[in-house]
């Protein structure tokens, strides 16, 4: 079964991040707590851990670029 | 909005959505108000997701406009007589065994909210016997009458911070003066009981040098202060304090070295150390030495 990851709400008072970095790349094997992606948010960088176990099947946001809450960031394919 | 690529990359932290969204849960429905989430503070996602929130009394609006702050400016509330019945049933709620509670400024009250903090540790104490108590107070406008009104209630730990040295204090702070914050920690030591430790903390990054750190570090001891927290500044917005630097780990190591020294009972000195930071670690560590 297909998962969609949305970015979290990191920051009580904005809805609005710079996405970082990508530490998962497509077809990597993802575990709960790992870290999928770096978020920079007003006041510190998040790493933000995947809630499930399966394997990373797409990126839906790119490094460098505005992402809002609820945002669709990646897929996840459970196992 | 943050720009990118301006944070240094030991500025980081892990948020973990399920643990996040489950103390939010518990916390909805309370009527409180937290520092966590008033200041938008880094540490959030970890103290949160510890299952410990920092509670701020008497707000969500401040009667003083820090340049350094996040938390919001503006038309106070009335005083809740009821939130410290809220507050003690949160501690108890999420069963914390160390409990800290801030406030804003409320300088419209007579009693400057010295009355609501004395509510508040009287509430928690009744339902949560063995949970230690901290404040993090306002100045209270160095009124040593309302000073003793908040030790009489008897808190674990009474902390106010100094925020930065003395140069740098009418830059960045409203209607406080180093003077009065400095007044306000020596009046409480001196005159608290023994087993009350006092603690201050203070924001690098805005501009001071060694030799002020040094010189506030020997203020504060000066006066027995016993606890010092020492973390990055990290600016809210533009529209706030213009950050100077990013300090590097040497510094906090450097300045932690140097406070053991002047003989602090604890100091915790690291880029994302805030002053409710694991605040509870800090005063078992000091219940153990």
């Amino acid at each position: 079964m297909l998962k969609e990851v949305h970015m979290p709400k990191l920051s009580p008072k904005s809805d609005q991040y710079f996405f970082g970095s990508w530490l998962k790349q497509p077809g990597d094997t993802v575990k709960v707590g790992d870290v999928l992606f770096e978020v920079e948010t007003d006041k510190v960088i998040s790493e933000v851990q995947s809630q499930e176990n399966g394997i990373l099947k797409t990126q839906d946001a790119q490094e460098g670029q505005a992402t809002n809450v609820g945002d669709l960031v990646a897929t996840i394919e459970v196992s | 909005m943050a720009e990118i690529k301006t944070k240094p990359n030991w500025l980081k932290v892990t948020y973990d959505q399920q643990k996040v969204d489950k103390m939010n849960h518990l916390l909805e429905g309370l009527a409180l108000n937290t520092v966590c989430a008033e200041a938008n503070c880094p540490n959030l996602g970890d103290c949160f997701g510890n299952g410990t929130a920092s509670f701020m009394i008497l707000g969500p609006n401040c009667t003083r406009s820090c340049r350094f702050c996040d938390v919001p400016h503006g038309q106070p509330a009335p005083v809740d007589l009821l939130e410290p019945a809220r507050v003690a049933a949160a501690t108890q709620k999420l069963h914390l065994t160390h409990v800290v509670v801030t406030s804003v400024d409320r300088d419209d009250l007579p009693d400057l909210g010295a009355d609501q903090f004395v509510r508040v540790i009287q509430a928690i104490r009744e339902l949560n016997p063995k949970t230690t108590i901290e404040v993090l107070t306002p100045d209270f406008q160095g009124k040593t009458e309302l000073l003793d009104r908040v030790i009489a209630a008897k808190p674990d730990v009474f902390n106010h911070n100094m925020e930065t040295v003395r140069s740098l204090t009418p830059k960045v702070r409203s209607r406080a003066t180093y003077e009065t914050s400095l007044k306000v920690l020596a009046y409480v030591k001196a005159h608290a009981p023994k087993d009350l430790f006092v603690k201050t903390g203070i924001m690098l990054g805005l501009g001071e040098t060694d030799a002020e750190v040094y010189q506030l570090m020997t203020d504060l001891r000066a006066i027995d202060v016993d606890f010092l927290t020492i973390g990055q500044y990290v600016q809210p917005s533009d529209r706030h304090y213009p950050l100077k630097t990013w300090v590097p780990m040497t510094t906090y190591q450097a300045y932690y070295q140097m406070a053991v020294k002047k003989g602090f009972k604890f100091v915790a000195s690291s880029p994302l150390v805030r002053s409710s930071y694991k605040a509870k670690e800090e005063l078992e560590a000091v219940y153990n030495q």
